[in-house]
């Protein structure tokens, strides 16, 4: 479990964030959305501890990262698996070897070991053994994606923090990568985070979904309840989508 | 401000670098990639550079001491030095300033805007040793080689050029880059080779390292560090000359 408790962040004297207080559970998928420049990526990063913020506490279960010094910080990311917008893989290095170097970086794991687990998170995202060996400029931009998800997963990382995963993708890769990504929080009981502005996304997976608006929490509830919301932040920014407010015309 | 703002952070990026490697196998595995893309690759660029340069200055300075009252052993000598002191070390830097600089900002540069670093962040890896520690290493110490392989391949373009131009026999260039040879000249210009070498790693590193936007930055970001680690050549070329020399 993550929770932030009244976090602000600003940039040069421009407050970014405002008072955000929330609790990111464990073993769902747990959903920001809000407008571009909303502020949802500055309190991803700010969650992951890329930005200092300058109020406020994040703790993941009993551990306040804010209060904790850089060296323990660094050994709580390696409990952290997250997957980048554009896959950020390393280009230089093939499929397997991606998936490979959290585990050459961090653990004691005899070669065939690592071995062993490159196949099984490989496996788990559905990547062919055939594609092992390729470089990410060979693959797709879906399989970019789900070998970023098998790196993020290879350390059996408590937390899992996704920024935008669908973005550039078509409806039904993105389909795949988010049920994918539910399937694995279940499996691993993970505590999932995704960034998006993706609808289908949150009406798929959102079991949880914080609505940022401004800066500060606009509305909170699950994809079951967003579509009934009255708040009228969010419904502009679900009903932007003509087929969304078919869907509540339909369902009311 | 902006100097010393540059200036501030580059040092604390240097402090960074220098930071405790999390895994001495991954470095050492990184350092021997680096040492080949960036060393190996540049040998046969040094030399045909060299023996281009090497023909080129035999040739002028047969032109130049065409006068009967200066000893032929002058061509061979004066190429011998100028080759040592000041093209095999300085030029050369300047060229793979060229050559090592963009290609290092280029690559740290993408990475970064492909959030790559940020991944590596994440992860709990220190990418500023990670990424740049081995290129540092791998630069200062391939410098000195192609130094040497620069000097080498540069007499011989004079032995070839100057007998097939006309302008020195084979004998006299020979005696000529022997005579009153100072070895002190090879130690000089070795140091200058190692602090090059730091230079031409550590500067399109920085520029690379904090590069924001897209691939525009990423070529602005190059051509900056390019520049910038020439003047910072030539600069230092100036303080050893006047330290170590005179």
């Amino acid at each position: 479990m993550i929770e932030v408790k009244n976090i602000y962040k600003s940039f040069d004297g421009v407050p970014i964030l405002k008072n955000i207080s929330t609790v990111f559970e464990q073993g769902k998928t747990n959903l920001i959305i809000g407008k571009s420049g909303s502020g949802k990526t500055v309190l991803l990063k700010s969650i992951l501890g890329l930005y200092e913020i300058d109020k406020g506490e994040i703790w993941y279960n009993k551990r306040n990262l804010v209060a904790t010094p850089e060296k323990e910080r660094k050994k709580m990311r390696r409990e952290i698996g997250m997957v980048f917008q554009g896959g950020a893989l390393f280009d230089s290095l093939s499929v397997q070897a991606n998936v490979r170097f959290p585990l050459d970086m961090f653990t004691k794991m005899s070669a065939k070991e690592k071995q062993n687990r490159v196949e099984f998170c490989l496996e788990h995202v559905n990547i062919e053994p055939t594609k092992f060996h390729l470089h990410p400029s060979e693959i797709s931009g879906g399989m970019q994606k789900r070998v970023a998800i098998a790196r993020a997963i290879s350390l059996n990382p408590k937390y899992l923090f996704c920024d935008e995963p669908n973005s550039g993708l078509d409806p039904e890769t993105s389909t795949v990568i988010d049920k994918l990504i539910q399937s694995l929080t279940k499996e691993f009981q993970m505590t999932t985070i995704i960034n998006t502005h993706d609808m289908n996304s949150v009406i798929e997976i959102g079991e949880s979904v914080l609505f940022i608006a401004e800066g500060e929490v606009g509305w909170q509830g699950t994809n079951k309840e967003i579509l009934q919301t009255q708040n009228e932040k969010l419904n502009d920014f679900i009903f932007a989508n003509k087929l969304y407010a078919q869907m509540r015309r339909e369902k009311s | 401000m902006k100097f010393f703002f540059h200036v501030g952070r580059y040092f604390k990026l240097l402090g960074r670098v220098f930071g405790r490697p999390e895994k001495h196998k991954m470095y050492l595995r990184q350092l021997f990639h680096e040492i080949d893309s960036l060393g190996v690759n540049s040998v046969w660029i040094v030399i045909i550079i060299s023996v281009f340069i090497g023909g080129i200055m035999t040739i002028q300075f047969a032109y130049s001491m065409s006068n009967p009252i200066y000893p032929n052993t002058l061509v061979g000598l004066g190429t011998r030095d100028t080759l040592i002191l000041e093209f095999s070390s300085t030029m050369l830097a300047l060229i793979m300033a060229g050559k090592i600089g963009s290609n290092i900002t280029s690559e740290i540069g993408t990475m970064r805007v492909t959030e790559q670093i940020d991944s590596l962040e994440i992860m709990g890896v220190n990418s500023a040793s990670y990424l740049i520690l081995p290129k540092i290493v791998a630069v200062v110490f391939i410098f000195p080689f192609l130094f040497i392989i620069s000097v080498f391949f540069g007499l011989l373009g004079g032995l070839v050029t100057g007998p097939i131009a006309g302008v020195i026999s084979i004998p006299d260039y020979i005696d000529g880059i022997q005579w009153l040879f100072y070895p002190y000249y090879v130690t000089f210009s070795l140091i200058k080779s190692v602090v090059f070498g730091f230079i031409v790693a550590s500067v399109p590193a920085y520029y690379g390292y904090y590069v924001h936007g897209g691939a525009l930055e990423v070529g602005s970001a190059s051509t900056k560090a390019v520049v910038n680690t020439n003047i910072l050549i030539l600069l230092f070329d100036l303080i050893l000359t006047r330290l170590l020399l005179t």
